[in-house]
């Protein structure tokens, strides 16, 4: 490598990194004022958080999971918004892709494991992808707006997913079943356990190779080049002769197949079969993992870690201090209103001078 | 006319390792228009702010009235007397005029505005100033010269005595410019003190009494209106002699090579009505055609019909005798510098080795492992373009948005012309860019096209038009209204078909005007 693009490698890691973590500090310590207010031990509490997120080999394989459906939804998340394109829906594409991955994990394929799963994942990015066709066309092609039409169809794919998995007379529904799911994956369909004893599985690893190669396609192929021009400046993409009909449909279609592969994980992964309102959300909260990311593949690794994090020592934090696990969601709003509030501040540089300026004078300590 | 209002001493701001303003000295007397020349990125935005109290000097001092102030805010400022009109202006486009105005005043029954006691006032200082406007209607619906007068409305109404205009005529048209300048002759006879900046270095002997000319950051002198040229003031603007006047003429006659052909074109512009009507026009191997005329009247669309960008509703366009049916996308066959590059000629927030590959970054000499961008590759092409075109940054991987307009155009420049191409569209491109810029923006054309590309050079400023071009044809209402040669004897004639009138039908047409009217 140069010497420019390491230095200059650097300075972008570190660009990407300080805003996010001051923003991280920042909700932790007005959560912190929060959990005292309540009348709970500020410190006791965060230290159970850490203890039962990374505290040992188990609580970190839980994070593990927590973060995987976040990782690759935040991927999909970041693969669209840094194209410039609103994909709102990644939960229902999400819904959509554990559902190929369910129509394919149940066939008892004649093919050895390793191609099988390939086979439900490919499944989920492409059921994922067609339920970003319809809106992905409109968009493109009509100038619909995208937020509007990707944010209604995840309430249409999360009922379709209800109808399937019904057990009276959905398609996939397992018969006499007490609750709304569908029969178990055949055992060829379900990813390997990474670590033995627990639930984490190979969906964590998937989200790392796509999160790198998604990175390197982004960054240092012709077709992430034009991508990020479409991203940055449509006007000029289009004047540089990009065809930005085309290209559009394909970041839809890109972004909703990665959120698809999300939902194949879950199903393939954890669960080994398809329920109704499996997602508690995932297509929602990957939304702010990918803006505390700043949309950087990279970073969304990151940041899934973060917020897988705080989920997995929610539960002990609840256990041992008695703290409402929905703290964890306050500590993610804050962060994303930091974070926010961080992106618009930078583009005001006098603000934060004047800021800067003031804690400088001031007697008090300066934060974070 | 001899008290000094304002002195700026020894006045150093750096961003960075940027030497934005260094030990400038700048003084105001009370009822003087004081005009601060200098190119492009030479500093001049930054002293106003300085002294507006957006950016802090880091040495230096500032005295209003004989007394040291320091000034933290533009709410300072104010307090000091000291208004500012933006290069870039800063009205919330859809409140109007007057809501614009009181906005951020104190008003004795918050949180509604006191807009009726205001509009009172506001007539009496529109009146003194001849700063007539519609105060009732949405900002985005007025046109750019009456917002520039609700800007100097709002300074005023603040009770500025010294009134700072950021390059105000950058963005008039030449009547409007006119309007300005009364506006300031107004202000000054009421006792006002205007600080009027500028990169124009024709514009500005006229309504000052004193200019001060900045070269990178420096104070290159202070010289009063009267001993103002603009041969010296060009001296101390950019350090050496320049000329736009013409230089080579073509190589080409009429037997060379059609390059751009343009057949009956009609289309249609944003709002649906018709914007070009039956244009016809060629251009040859090794020609300049100018096309001169009003902003606003199918320039635009005649550029993005060739551009590829607008749909032709009839007639066809071809270059290199291939009809043109979508953007051109081959860099050896066209070459475009838009008129608008912040918008469409760049991607801002790429760095500027990545935007001299816009077009080219799947050629073989950027690639590896087949699929991969070489970016050593694409660096080094960088480097050697930032030495070429003398591109003024810190480095190729510095963003396309950090540099000034000039280096911007050389960046476009630079990238539309790399790969020699037969026909260049040229449209505005020399738009808000100063004196040394243009001549060497111009320059760089005449070079390609001795070199034998075929050059569409559409401008509103027609001095540049008549300094550069071999023929010139001009545009009305989106029809061509005749060809002329650049010969300054055939000005009034450009004249009258800049207003309309066509070339063979002149004296006809004008007569039968006069009956109808
Ligand atoms: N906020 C800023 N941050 C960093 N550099 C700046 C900033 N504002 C201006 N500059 C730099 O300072 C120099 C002078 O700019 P400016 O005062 O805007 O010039 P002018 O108004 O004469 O065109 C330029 O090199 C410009 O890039
Ligand atoms: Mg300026």
């Amino acid at each position: 490598m140069n010497s420019w693009s390491l230095k200059g490698a650097l300075q972008k890691a570190k660009d990407i990194i300080v805003g996010p973590i001051i923003a991280i500090a920042l909700a932790l310590l007005l959560a912190g004022i929060l959990i005292y207010f309540s009348g709970y031990e500020p410190l006791a509490a965060y230290g159970a958080l850490f203890k039962g997120s990374v505290g040992n080999i188990n609580s970190l394989a839980v994070t593990g999971v927590r973060m995987t459906p976040l990782l690759l939804g935040g991927l999909a998340v970041a693969m669209s918004f840094s194209c410039g394109v609103s994909n709102i829906g990644i939960e229902g594409q999400l819904y959509l892709g554990a559902v190929g991955a369910t129509i394919v994990g149940l066939m008892p394929l004649p093919v050895p494991q390793w191609l099988h799963l390939l086979l439900v994942l490919a499944a989920g990015f492409v059921f994922g992808a067609l339920w970003a066709t319809v809106p992905g066309y409109l968009y493109a092609y009509k100038g619909v707006n995208e937020v509007v039409l990707t944010l209604m169809l995840n309430y249409v794919a999360i009922y379709l997913v209800s109808y399937l998995t019904n057990t009276v007379y959905g398609p996939l529904g397992e018969k006499g079943a007490s609750y709304s799911q569908s029969p178990e994956l055949v055992s060829t369909a379900r990813l390997p356990i990474l670590l033995k004893g627990s639930s984490l599985h190979v969906g964590l690893l998937v989200g790392i190779v796509l999160a790198i190669a998604l990175y390197i396609f982004m960054n240092h192929t012709s077709s992430g080049f034009r991508l990020r021009m479409v991203g940055f400046n449509p006007h000029a993409a289009e004047y540089a002769g990009i065809p930005m009909e085309r290209t559009r449909m394909q970041i839809m279609l890109l972004s909703g197949g990665l959120a698809g592969i999300a939902g194949a994980s879950e199903v393939a992964g954890l669960f080994h079969r398809l329920y109704a309102n499996f997602s508690p959300g995932y297509g929602f909260d990957a939304i702010a993992v990918s803006l505390l990311a700043g949309n950087n593949p990279l970073a969304v690794i990151l940041s899934s870690a973060f917020y897988g994090a705080l989920r997995a020592g929610a539960t002990r934090m609840q256990q041992v201090i008695g703290i409402e696990v929905s703290i964890v969601f306050i500590i993610q709003a804050f962060t994303i209103l930091f974070v926010t509030a961080g992106t618009v501040l930078s583009h005001r540089p006098s603000v934060i001078k004047k800021l800067f300026r003031f804690s400088k004078k001031s007697p008090a300590e300066g934060r974070g | 006319m001899s008290d000094i209002i304002l002195r700026m001493e020894g006045i150093t701001k750096q961003f960075g390792s940027n030497v934005a303003n260094n030990s400038v000295n700048f003084d105001v007397y009370k009822g003087e228009v004081h005009t601060l020349l200098g190119e492009n990125g030479a500093g001049k935005s930054t002293l106003m702010k300085v002294l507006y109290g957006i950016h802090q000097p880091d040495e230096g001092k500032i005295y209003v009235d004989g007394a040291e102030v320091t000034i933290n805010s533009p709410r300072e400022a104010v307090n000091y007397g000291i208004g500012m009109v933006h290069q870039h202006f800063m009205l919330a486009s859809n409140l109007t005029a007057l809501e614009n105005i009181v906005l951020g005043m104190p008003t004795s029954r918050p949180p509604f505005l006191e807009l009726n006691e205001a509009k009172v006032e506001l007539g009496k200082i529109a009146a003194e100033y001849d700063l007539h406007v519609d105060l009732t209607i949405p900002v985005w619906q007025l046109p750019v010269g009456a917002q520039q007068r609700v800007e100097i409305l709002k300074v005023l109404f603040r009770k500025a005595n010294i009134l700072i205009l950021d390059e105000p005529t950058a963005v008039l048209t030449p009547p409007e410019v006119e309007q300005l300048y009364k506006v300031i002759d107004q202000l000054k006879a009421q006792g006002k003190s205007v600080i009027f900046i500028s990169h124009k270095l024709n514009e500005v002997k006229k309504v000052s009494d004193r200019i001060t000319v900045l070269r990178h950051g420096q104070v290159t002198g202070t010289i009063s209106s009267k001993e103002a040229n603009p041969n010296n003031l060009a001296k101390m603007m950019v350090g050496r002699a320049i000329s736009l006047a013409r230089k080579q003429p073509a190589v080409t006659d009429a037997s060379s090579d059609k390059v751009l052909e343009i057949k009956d074109v009609t289309c249609l512009g944003d709002k649906g009505v018709t914007a070009l009507n039956n244009i016809s026009l060629e251009v040859r191997r090794g020609e300049i055609l100018g096309v001169a005329g009003v902003d606003g009247n199918g320039q635009r669309e005649l550029a993005e019909c060739i551009a590829g960008i607008r749909p032709v509703t009839e007639g066809s366009i071809s270059i290199n005798g291939q009809t043109v049916t979508g953007v051109v996308k081959d860099p050896r066959i066209m070459g475009y510098i838009p008129e608008d590059r912040r918008r469409t000629g760049l991607v801002l927030d790429f760095s500027i080795a990545e935007n001299l590959v816009l077009k080219t970054i799947s050629e073989p000499q950027y690639k590896k492992f087949g699929y991969f961008i070489n970016w050593g590759t694409v660096y080094k092409h960088a480097r050697q373009a930032i030495k070429e075109f003398d591109i003024r940054t810190s480095g190729p991987e510095a963003p396309a948005r950090h540099l000034s307009g000039g280096n911007q155009q050389r960046v476009v420049l630079s990238r539309e012309l790399e790969k020699k191409p037969a026909f260049i569209l040229a449209s505005q491109a020399t738009r808000g860019l100063d004196v040394g810029a243009i001549e060497n923006v111009q320059d760089l054309l005449r070079e390609q096209r001795n070199q034998g590309a075929a050059i569409l050079y559409i401008s509103t400023e027609l001095t540049e038009v008549m300094s550069i071009s071999d023929r010139i044809i001009v545009m009305s209402k989106g029809e061509i209204m005749g060809e002329v040669t650049p010969d300054p004897s055939n000005l009034p004639q450009i004249g009258e078909m800049m207003m309309g009138l066509r070339t063979s039908e002149q004296e006809g047409r004008a007569n039968n005007e006069q009956l109808e009217s």
